[in-house]
């Protein structure tokens, strides 16, 4: 009976929500009554997704076989943990973990909007539900993880072999609280919109918001990357992938709201162009959701093509998106934009830094869609690959780099451009120094490399600018400097961090791209090869058999540089169910470094083995564990905790309803 | 008994479950309502100053910093006042009523109606959870194939005249790739139950897989004895062909498959082989179709090599271009066409199987160490 229970609170979740959606948006000036009843609905529409979500997870875990869910994309004989993580693993499962992410986030905005006015958390929360019965709906009208299978199968098929790792339990979660985060800022922004509301204010109620997902989402990018880079078996750690820009688009757009969000909320400017970013970054989540769930795409995300809900999601996307963008068209000009700076000042730096961002998200964007535009129109199918997205998005970050290390240096509204140049003087020149060093000891003439070291050193150095030139270190004692860095408010900080781990990722990218070499031979059990200084022995080969899987594996013994020796066992397994083989690579890590070993397919009676060495690739992911970590930093911050701090009030009972 | 009772009992604990979780949603949801009583102006009056109050301290902390001189200061405070002026003359959000009772019970219905409707459209309350382990068809599905093997040779040593025990060994022999074992099942098999086209076959077939490929007389005279015996049994007329074919008699050979094609519905799968065994046994086992195949891939290189090195392609279509290139023997144009292919794709995850293929060829990687 616990799939049915669960089936019936995805649909009495889905009625709460659209009847709170109309309610809502409706009746949002019915005041502070309503408000509560809006509450308490996204709690309550939380707690019974969570509900469906547990029914879910349970026949999962149980193997029962009579969900067609389980029974197609479960199997008795998985380790618990994908048996968990495989609920998620296919279409439907993963329809029902975005809407319960989207009521988590709703019950959450439900419960710190409690200081705000009630106009606006009947607005929010309106929206809010409109995008739950929407999502809710398609899940259970087109793709409803709840279908029965009458009589049961013995057996499932098992999910796909390649997702059957820990990355399937972390990645989607975290990406999509990322993804669904922003809807939250997409629906303060309807109701900005709708209210007229639009001030510091509001600016104040939604940083911390679009904060949490910004951070949510760098972290479900990075891991994706990882999990990638180890998994798949090739060593690339980020492919341009249609599926993988799907998820970089808002990311950059989130980057751009994150910084305009700050100028609305210090300055009371840019506050259109903040709604606009606001409504696009979630546009973008959807339009990925959309690219990822329709089935344009074939890719390892692809769990399913189904034309009818392709469209189904479209058709939803067109109505949700246009909708917004509609009332933006009809409501922006009677907005004020507020706010007046000189250009040179840190709004100045803000908008730049927007202005780079939103046109890095253009340049994505059209190399993604045009492809697939193409091949609906004409039929022509061309690939725009890696050479396009490395030169027209490195073309653009380079200069926004080259400024980023000014911005916090320059004060609001007018700043000397020259005073913020000659306090940045010495990491420039630190940063030159370290470039031109490295490149003359690896060798390198004058290309594309040095300037990239140059970029990745200017941005980490200077993101520190700001906390000595607070500190004053140096021109006061150093006790007194070490004071005042503790003393510094969090966002300062959080500023500094966040940009210093973003220069890191810059050096990982540019290290890997120009040093990475790679060795591709056959070896024998017995046999040796080397590549950049380490030696790779074949000990052996042997055949063994895991819970679900049967594996090739190798036996190697790595010699590092420096004389150490390492054991590392690559594989290759085929799994029993699917019959579909999947590559376990050998990662050893060097320090920042890593040597990346691929027991690849066997040929006649020896092996194709594929080793990579990859310095300094471990930057790429710490730089951005760095920026997530500023993220969780500034909301720690008092000062920028969801909504406005609570004010006592004095409750006095109502003497009617 | 029980199972029937359950059946009917089920769905109604579950729409009394149902109903009741309804009530307690809608109840939560009146009650809500009830709870909070806030005067709502003077809240959002007061987070107004509060808000405008903050933005001051801030401009006077960054004047007392030095991030701001005292001009700068003025100016923006200046700017401050007339934000507060014009929040305070554009018209207030006018309060209107509150939610009254009415919406507020309409909505609620609208819930329950939607909600247990749909479910009733959507849902199966009559279908009882099915965990794996609680499942009785389960037992008989574990035993694995060499125990219940085991268990049968037993049985069958006590009774050799189970007819079904050595209907049921024969195969799972074959499976477990004891076909000696198999052969002699199948014998005991026909000895039992009478010969048949396909049993004879079946026995032919474990013998020809005993002999790993060497053949067998005691297999031919069976596939003969089937096809005598059922003028439209493929199968052995199949392996009677093939066999025919190891053995270079080709005259009966193309007699078999001729007769094999002709009881053919069309779609059958072995029917391309059959046609090109036909073929070959017409011209007395030469296969041309090695030499002819050879004459096409030697005209589809030229136009694909001459494509490629002008516009460039797809790395599947490079890939192709150096499989061909190794099939003709052409290892210095397969080399010149991999390293083509490398430059034109220089991530290794681009080319997984032209790599394989090249090291399959023998052809030299990695010639530019980066």
């Amino acid at each position: 009976m616990s799939i049915e229970l669960g089936h019936f609170a995805l649909v009495l979740a889905f009625a709460i929500a659209v009847v709170s959606a109309l309610g809502g948006l409706l009746l949002w000036r019915r005041g502070e009554r309503l408000a509560a009843v809006l509450s308490q609905a996204a709690i309550l529409q939380f707690v019974l997704v969570a509900v469906a979500f547990l029914a879910v997870v349970q026949a999962f875990v149980v193997s029962d076989f009579s969900l067609a869910l389980a029974a197609n994309h479960s199997h008795s004989l998985k380790p618990l943990i994908f048996k968990i993580s495989g609920v998620w693993g296919n279409h439907e499962g993963s329809m029902l973990l975005w809407v319960l992410i989207l009521v988590l986030f709703g019950a959450l905005a439900a419960a710190f909007s409690r200081s705000l006015p009630s106009d606006l958390t009947n607005l929010v929360l309106g929206t809010q539900s409109l995008l739950t019965a929407a999502f809710a709906g398609f899940t259970l009208f087109t793709s409803n993880p709840f279908a029965r299978l009458s009589p049961a199968p013995l057996e499932g098929g098992d999910l796909n072999p390649v997702l059957q790792d820990v990355g399937l339990a972390i990645h989607p979660p975290l990406l999509y609280a990322g993804y669904v985060g922003f809807s939250i800022c997409f629906s303060f922004a309807v109701a900005a919109l709708i209210s007229g509301r639009i001030d510091q204010a509001w600016a104040r109620w939604v940083r911390p918001w679009t904060m949490l997902s910004w951070t949510f989402l760098t972290l479900g990018i990075a891991m994706g990357s990882y999990w990638a880079y180890y998994e798949l078996g090739w060593g690339g750690w980020w492919f341009w992938d249609p599926v993988e820009n799907a998820s970089f688009m808002p990311w950059l757009a989130g980057t751009a709201l994150l910084h305009s969000a700050l100028v609305m909320e210090k300055r009371n400017a840019l506050k259109i162009w903040t709604i606009f970013l606001a409504i696009i970054t979630f546009s973008l989540s959807l339009l990925g959701t959309f690219l990822v769930r329709s089935g344009i795409l074939t890719s390892v995300h692809t769990f399913a093509s189904d034309p009818t809900r392709g469209l189904v999601i479209l058709a939803m996307l067109a109505v949700l998106i246009g909708g917004a963008f509609m009332l933006f068209a009809i409501r922006s000009p009677a907005l004020r934009q507020g706010g007046l700076f000189a250009p040179i000042s840190r709004e100045g730096a803000l908008i730049l830094n927007n202005l780079f961002l939103a046109t890095a998200v253009g340049a994505v964007l059209v190399g993604t869609l045009y492809p697939l535009l193409l091949d609906a129109l004409t039929g022509t199918t061309i690939s725009v690959g890696a050479p396009f997205f490395n030169f027209t998005f490195g073309a653009l970050m380079a200069p926004l780099l080259l400024v980023l290390p000014f911005g916090p240096l320059l004060a609001w509204k007018r700043a000397d451009l020259v005073a913020a140049g000659q306090r940045l003087m010495g990491f420039a020149a630190l940063a030159v120094f370290l470039a031109i060093l490295i490149s003359a000891l690896a060798g390198n003439s004058i290309s594309l490399v040095p300037i990239g070291l140059l970029l990745g050193f200017w941005v980490t150095f200077g993101a520190i600018a700001e906390l000595i030139e607070r500190s004053r270190l140096g021109r006061i004692p150093l006790a007194e400097s070490m004071r005042r860095l503790a003393g510094l408010p969090r966002s300062i900080w959080s500023t500094a961090i966040g940009h210093m781990g973003l220069g890191l990722t810059v050096l990982g990218i540019v290290s890997v791209s120009a040093w990475e070499t790679e060795l591709v031979t056959t070896l024998n059990p017995g046999e040796t090869a080397e590549l950049s200084g380490y030696v790779i022995a074949f000990d052996s080969f042997e055949q063994v058999e895991g819970p679900n899987y049967l594996a090739d594996t190798g036996a190697f013994t790595v010699t590092g540089p420096n004389g150490g020796t390492e054991d590392l066992m690559p594989e290759r397994r085929t799994y029993v169910a699917s019959g579909t083989p999947t590559t376990e690579a050998a990662i050893q890590t060097y320090g920042l470094s890593q040597l990346y070993l691929q027991l690849g397919e066997p040929l006649d009676d020896t092996h194709v083995i594929r080793v990579w060495h990859k310095p300094y690739i471990l930057l790429i992911w710490i730089g951005a564990l760095i920026m997530s970590g500023a993220g969780i930093l500034s909301l720690s911050d008092r000062r920028v905790r969801f909504g406005v701090p609570q004010t006592a009030r004095k409750a006095k009972p109502e003497a009617s309803l | 008994m029980p199972r029937l009772a359950d059946k009917r009992l089920g769905p109604m604990i579950f729409w009394s479950i149902a109903i009741a979780i309804t009530a307690i949603a809608c109840a939560a949801l009146f009650y809500a309502a009830a709870g909070r009583t806030v005067n709502a102006t003077t809240s959002e009056m007061a987070d107004q100053n509060r808000h405008f109050r903050l933005a001051l301290d801030a401009i006077e902390a960054d004047e007392r910093n030095g991030r701001l001189d005292a001009s700068q200061a003025v100016a923006a405070k200046g700017e401050l006042a007339r934000e507060i002026l014009r929040s305070k003359a554009s018209p207030e959000v006018a309060a209107t009523k509150s939610l009254g009772r009415a919406p507020l019970l309409f909505g609620l219905a609208i819930t329950a109606a939607l909600s247990l409707g749909l479910y009733a459209f959507l849902g199966r309350p009559d279908l009882p959870t099915q965990p794996l382990t609680e499942r009785p068809e389960l037992l008989a599905q574990s035993l694995d194939l060499d125990e219940a093997v085991a268990r049968i040779e037993a049985q069958l040593a006590r009774a050799p005249q189970d007819l079904r025990g050595w209907q049921v060994i024969a195969p799972a022999y074959v499976e477990m790739r004891r076909f000696a074992d198999a052969a002699e099942a199948y014998r005991r098999v026909i000895a039992l139950a009478g010969p048949s086209a396909d049993l004879r076959t079946d026995l032919a077939e474990a013998l020809l897989l005993d002999a790993n490929g060497a053949g067998s007389d005691e297999a031919m005279d069976q596939l003969e004895l089937a096809a005598a015996a059922d003028p439209a049994h493929v199968r052995s007329r199949l392996y009677l062909a093939s066999e025919s074919m190891r053995l270079a008699r080709y005259d009966e050979a193309q007699v078999y498959w001729q007769q094999a094609i002709d009881l053919a519905q069309g779609t059958e799968v072995w029917l391309p082989a059959a046609r090109q065994g036909l073929a070959v046994a017409q011209n007395d086992g030469v296969d041309t179709t090695a030499a002819e195949q050879l004459e096409m891939i030697e005209g589809m290189v030229g136009g694909l090599a001459e494509r490629l090195y002008a516009e460039g392609g797809t790395v599947e279509e490079w890939a192709q271009l150096v499989r061909s290139y190794l099939v003709l023997n052409d290892r210095e144009s397969a080399q010149r066409a991999y390293d083509s292919a490398v430059d034109a794709y220089p991530a290794a995850f681009d080319r997984g199987e032209l790599d394989t293929l090249a090291l399959d060829g023998g052809l030299t990687l990695n010639g530019d160490d980066r």
